[in-house]
């Protein structure tokens, strides 16, 4: 879903480079306010695994692959939409500045969509389907897919206004090829949280709800 | 549960750095290898609004998504498509072990920054 520099003209792209900055900000102050010391090791590795795993495209037919975005996972582990800001900011940087995997003028509207969209979707609708199914991975396995779908929508949309994309054959194949590459998402994401739930359980927040009451 | 059980229970953190940190570059080595070669959603999108494909065929071999774009700026970066191309798959090896290091000592630094600072 990385949106080369060729797919936004300019001054758009600054628009979304302003309101990804407001989000920047706002992470960076999460996490200074509310990242403890003994987690940074957790979300260093969190982030060095998504950047891994964003590399391992699988394919999902239809002459199309897709790998693992990671915004949902870092949210529901890092008990924060503003993780997944933090950690898919850092991610883009690298991959849009070294390895030209995304633009460098989209990179506002790349943590839009995989940071931004990705974290609160995952986030919210983690702790929605959690009131109703009391299970920790089935509702982060479909927060995550959620996450996937509704950023490739909104990237969609953003495609519609560059100029880029017709609006409605855009959301259908942006919306086919991303229903099948969530599948992934939700899979991986519900297998990451198993495993640090199974190694280190005191590290997750997977119990804390929104605003940080106890689910 | 005392705090000593708790201890053994869980994983030390040198542990869990270790074993996350060869577990992404495990994963890294392995997409070298074994990735799809497909293009992703967004580029198999631009193939299909461009009439290259149709939704549900193959995408051609020779397509271009970008060619659609109507954006001015460039930019090369110096590991283009996670690959060092001079050394082959040694390479990308190489590139992708790279950008995994960077971003964990990245993250290491802007964390504890932004704490010192706080």
């Amino acid at each position: 879903m990385h949106i080369p520099d060729a797919f936004i003209p300019l001054p758009q792209a600054a628009i979304y480079w302003i309101i990804a900055l407001i989000f920047v900000i706002l992470a960076l102050r999460w996490a200074r306010n509310e990242l403890s010391e003994e987690k940074i090791p957790l979300i260093a590795v969190l982030a060095a695994g998504i950047f891994a795993i964003q590399a391992f495209n699988l394919p999902v037919g239809m002459g199309t692959s897709g790998h693992l975005v990671g915004g949902a996972l870092a949210a529901i582990v890092l008990g924060s939409p503003f993780a997944a800001v933090f950690i898919l900011t850092i991610v883009l940087i690298i991959q849009g500045v070294v390895f030209g995997d995304g633009g460098i003028t989209t990179m506002g509207a790349n943590i839009i969509n995989m940071g931004v969209i990705g974290g609160f979707v995952g986030y919210y609708s983690y702790h929605g389907i959690k009131s109703a199914i009391k299970n920790d991975f089935i509702p982060a396995a479909i927060a995550a897919w959620l996450a996937c779908f509704i950023s490739a929508i909104a990237c969609a949309i953003e495609m519609f206004i560059a100029g880029t994309f017709p609006l409605v054959p855009g959301i259908i194949a942006m919306g086919t090829y991303h229903a099948a590459i969530g599948i992934i998402e939700g899979v991986i994401t519900a297998g990451a949280i198993y495993l640090i739930y199974t190694t280190r359980p005191d590290l997750m927040e997977l119990g804390k709800g929104p605003a940080g009451s106890e689910a | 549960m005392t705090d000593t059980q708790k201890g053994e229970a869980k994983m030390n953190d040198m542990t869990f750095i270790a074993i996350g940190l060869v577990i992404a570059l495990i994963i890294g080595v392995a997409a070298v290898f074994l990735a799809s070669g497909d293009p992703d959603g967004l580029e198999s999108t631009s193939l299909y609004v461009q009439g290259e494909k149709t939704l549900t065929s193959e995408s051609p071999e020779d397509g271009d998504a970008e060619a659609i774009g109507t954006g001015t700026f460039e930019y090369e970066s110096p590991f283009p498509d996670y690959s060092w191309e001079a050394l082959g798959k040694l390479g990308d090896i190489i590139a992708l072990v790279l950008g995994i290091v960077i971003v964990f000592v990245l993250i290491m630094g802007v964390s504890r920054l932004i704490k010192i600072k706080a």
